[in-house]
């Protein structure tokens, strides 16, 4: 009697599956399937750490007042139908207000009608939310007063001149524009506290919209048919939780269309029946490794023979940069996708100039006659570097190590290789307990941006690590970093960032090892692949990919 | 001691035994430093990490820290989940439905797989059939998990594209309610088959994997005790008269062999459970032991307290339901003595 009943349950179940994948086969037909490689923590744009996974769903569901194309960094009307500028007279003579005629017969996805409303809303929420970790101090440090001039004019006057408020603000996830009805309707929201709305839902007005969250495993998208713009072609289905072999084992596989991958993967996939390979480009998040010329007294790691302030000396500054082996990295670890950029302004941003000089070719003479001078080639030393282990960085680090040692046996490096957690901590405190360590800048749409955070003897790392007391010529980095941040002329400032890239050159703070190749690998039933370094990671656009090709 | 007083004694000694786990977890957890890191952006200013730090009383001596944790654990707040960023009683139920029922599942193949096997190579002792059995157990116990799940993932999701892996369909989830979190569960709670087979087809990978070596164990377990069963004298005697080998086996040996089984099949499922991070890492199954692997390696402090509690907590009550069955199945066993 078992027996068949086992047979029968198993032909039922057989068919009951055959005729259950029968209409999932059929829906992926219409969905890009994208294995990515890290889950959002939250969806709100008030919220959104820059960076982080949450950015890219933000981009593709909500609208900025402005926007960048697939193939260059000129700035396009989004929400917005014009772009400020002072010939035009939207940008006041006084280059304080910013005046937004704003797009006519707009809805978000909840019906909702979109106005300047809207718009002073989303700004002003991140501003009052003050949300920790998230880019509220893009807003807050900015703007003085956000005002709605009529339904379809905003204006924005900002605390003082800042040349990059459209590419470092207006550009930004966190500047998205959400639903002022729709998030007022579900509670109200206090200083430091969102009604948690946003954290998992989203209503904007982008060409996709927010179908379900399966949090840990994956996330839809449906296209907005009623967009105001080009309507998107898939779907979407973003794959979270996979190790990156396994994206690329998926990938090769069919089961994704799409995955965010890196340059060490592309040997993997290079040839593979039904996979191409996008290579083209360079990320704008140059791979450093940083000087820390402020370490508190007695607090280096046990090992470690510099004193607290070794890296003070401009000549073992210079001296590692020449030591580190450029090539080695670049077509070693990045596989040859990888170029050397200057300090500290990266390939692809406003104001990058090729002819600045660069640490680009390992140059041991000189890097032994800089350790000379410095009084410390007989006599050797032991520093340690700190990194987030089994990453990129770490490879960049034993790179270095590898220089260094080489060159003289008495030059230790020591590479500690920690969790991510336990390298977050180190580096997110008022002072870091190492004289190194290692990691990736920030994307940035306009070089301000690098400036201040990575250059400015006073702005986020100068202050940490000490550059004030390092520089050679500190008040003339400042000065004319501080001239780069309000000069409007275009040319002049270009000018500026090239000067400041030769100072930076002559007076290192980081050792660029390269600027990471943009690369992807994707399914050859995709078209239109494009990756825009400007557009939150993965970099990619899955508005304009059509995967039937029709 | 009767079976009751049994029980009620080891229930009144596990608030004991869990309070010494929880401070010998809580001190294992900080000795590899502060739990702030994974709370931490680089966006974030001095003020804020203060801020965060007052927050989860971490600028608290560790014995006020300690105090705060359990405080918070005995009204069912666990803390915050830097990993799953949320609080950790409010991710854990769900996690606990997936490895839970990926567990079941799992246990239910390890087991029946496991029983036949037993039964079938011990009535063929020494014979192909039986030293066939015996490499299969042997492989299942010695293949390590993660190699076996991804020779699985390789061969019947990548290139024969049979199984998926992940713990649903996204259009599935999305179409049914999930009340209880056991997707297969959930899925006939809806009235959709569907979404039932869906979990059911998710789980098949995982569950092969975890179960393998699971299978082995009880496989052997059941084949030893049923030839030590099989020469003792009472089964000769049944024999004797005249009872057919069918009934001697079902109802005589076989039964006095389960008692030894029983004791491996309690703590084998509690093991699944922990075992469960390796396939869940694996397949992407988004139950605790994938959520404890990630928990760990960013220093998720919050949420590697609750889980190692929580398997104590496991083992502890596997144990005691062991026991019980133990006694209830063989009434030599005295227990408490």
């Amino acid at each position: 009697m078992k027996a068949p009943f086992d047979l029968n349950f198993r032909t039922m179940l057989g068919v009951a599956l055959l005729a259950f994948l029968a209409p999932v086969g059929a829906l992926a037909q219409e969905t890009i399937v994208h294995g990515a490689d890290e889950e959002p923590a939250t969806l709100d744009p008030a919220e959104v750490e820059p960076g982080e996974g949450g950015e890219s769903v933000i981009f593709h569901v909500y609208d900025r007042l402005l926007t960048v194309g697939a193939s260059s960094s000129e700035l396009l009307p989004a929400l917005a139908v014009e772009i400020p500028t002072v010939e035009n007279g939207l940008i006041s003579e006084d280059g304080l207000t910013y005046t937004f005629p704003l797009r006519k017969g707009i809805t978000f996805h909840d019906g909702s009608p979109f106005t300047a409303d809207d718009v002073k809303f989303s700004w002003d929420r991140v501003i009052d939310l003050e949300l920790p970790g998230s880019g509220y101090e893009i807003f807050s440090e900015r703007v003085a007063e956000t005002r709605v001039v009529d339904d379809y004019t905003f204006e924005v006057t900002l605390n003082e001149l800042d040349a990059s408020f459209l590419y470092s603000a207006v550009l930004t996830m966190t500047a998205s524009i959400v639903c002022q009805e729709a998030v007022e309707a579900a509670g109200a929201e206090t200083d430091g506290e969102s009604n948690g709305l946003l954290s998992d839902n989203m209503i904007g007005t982008g060409p996709y919209t927010f179908e379900s969250w399966n949090r840990t495993e994956n996330m839809t998208l449906r296209v907005n048919p009623n967009y105001w713009g080009t309507a998107a072609f898939d779907d979407v289905r973003l794959e979270f939780g996979l190790d990156p072999d396994v994206r690329v084992l998926g990938l090769r596989a069919g089961e994704f269309d799409t995955i965010e991958t890196d340059p060490s993967y592309v040997a993997d996939l290079e040839g593979a029946e039904g996979v191409e390979i996008y290579a083209e480009g360079l990320l704008l998040e140059p791979l450093h490794i940083g000087f820390n010329m402020n370490v508190p007294q007695g607090a280096l790691p046990e090992g470690d023979t510099i004193p607290e302030d070794f890296f003070k000396d401009v000549r073992i500054r210079q001296a590692f940069n020449h030591a580190f082996d450029y090539t080695a990295f670049v077509e070693g670890a990045l596989a040859g996708f990888g170029e050397i950029n200057p300090h500290y302004v990266p390939i692809g941003v406003f104001g990058y100039d090729p002819n600045a000089p660069v640490y680009g070719e390992q140059n041991i003479a000189e890097a032994e006659r800089l350790f000379r001078e410095a009084g410390v080639w007989d006599e050797g030393f032991t520093a340690t570097v700190v990194v987030e282990s089994g990453s990129l960085f770490e490879i960049q680090c034993l790179i270095l190590k590898d220089s260094i040692e080489s060159i003289n046996p008495n030059l230790r490096i020591n590479v500690l290789g920690v969790a991510e957690a336990v390298f977050d901590e180190a580096i997110a405190s008022e002072t870091v307990n190492y004289a190194m360590w290692a990691k990736n800048g920030d994307p940035a749409a306009d070089p301000i941006d690098y400036l201040m955070t990575y250059a400015h003897p006073d702005g986020e790392w100068g202050e940490i690590h000490g550059f004030r007391d390092a520089y050679v010529n500190p008040d003339q980095i400042a000065d004319l970093i501080d001239q780069i941040a309000i000069e409007l002329d275009r040319d002049t400032r270009a000018g500026l960032i090239g000067e400041v890239q030769s100072l930076l050159y002559a007076d290192p703070m980081w050792i660029i090892g390269a600027q990471e190749g943009a690369v992807t690998a994707y399914r050859d039933s995709i078209e239109n692949m494009v990756l825009q370094p400007l557009w939150p990671r993965p970099s990619i656009n899955f508005a304009i990919l059509d995967k039937t090709g029709g | 001691m009767q079976i009751r007083d049994y029980i009620i004694r080891r229930l009144l000694i596990l608030p004991v035994l869990i309070l010494g786990v929880s401070i010998i977890v809580f001190a294992l957890t900080r000795i590899g430093g502060s739990p702030i890191g994974v709370y931490l952006s680089h966006e974030m200013n001095a003020t804020e990490v203060a801020a965060l730090e007052e927050r989860f009383h971490l600028n608290e001596p560790l014995v006020v820290q300690y105090w705060y944790w359990a405080k918070g654990a005995l009204s069912g707040d666990f803390g915050y989940s830097g990993v799953a960023s949320a609080p950790v009683s409010e991710v854990f139920w769900k996690k606990f439905a997936s490895t839970m029922e990926l567990s079941v599942f799992s246990a239910l193949i390890a087991v029946w797989l496991g029983l036949k096997l037993g039964v079938f190579a011990g009535k063929r002792r020494n014979r192909w059939q039986d030293h066939l059995t015996r490499i299969v157990a042997v492989s299942g116990a010695s293949l390590p998990l993660f190699w076996f799940g991804i020779v699985l993932l390789i061969v019947f999701w990548a290139n024969l594209g049979w199984f998926p892996v992940g713990r649903s369909d996204a259009e599935v989830w999305d179409s049914i309610a999930h009340p209880t979190g056991f997707y297969s569960l959930d899925g006939l709670i809806a009235g959709s088959i569907p979404a039932f087979l869906d979990a059911l087809w998710h789980l098949v990978l995982p569950s092969i994997t975890l179960g393998f070596g699971a299978v082995a164990i009880i496989t052997r377990m059941m084949r030893s005790a049923l030839i030590e069963e099989l020469q003792q004298d009472y089964v000769d005697a049944a024999r004797a008269k005249g009872l057919p080998e069918r009934l001697v086996l079902n109802r005589h040996a076989k039964r006095n062999a389960l008692v030894p089984t029983v004791t491996v099949i309690g703590l084998t499922i509690a093991f699944l459970m922990q075992g469960a991070i390796a396939a869940e890492i694996i397949f992407r199954w988004p139950g605790l032991g994938r959520w404890m692997a990630d928990a760990v390696v960013r220093g998720d402090q919050a949420t590697i307290m609750t889980y190692v509690l929580f398997t104590s907590v496991l083992f502890l009550f596997a144990n005691l339901i062991v026991d019980i069955v133990y006694a209830k199945l063989d009434p030599r066993v005295r227990l408490g003595d």
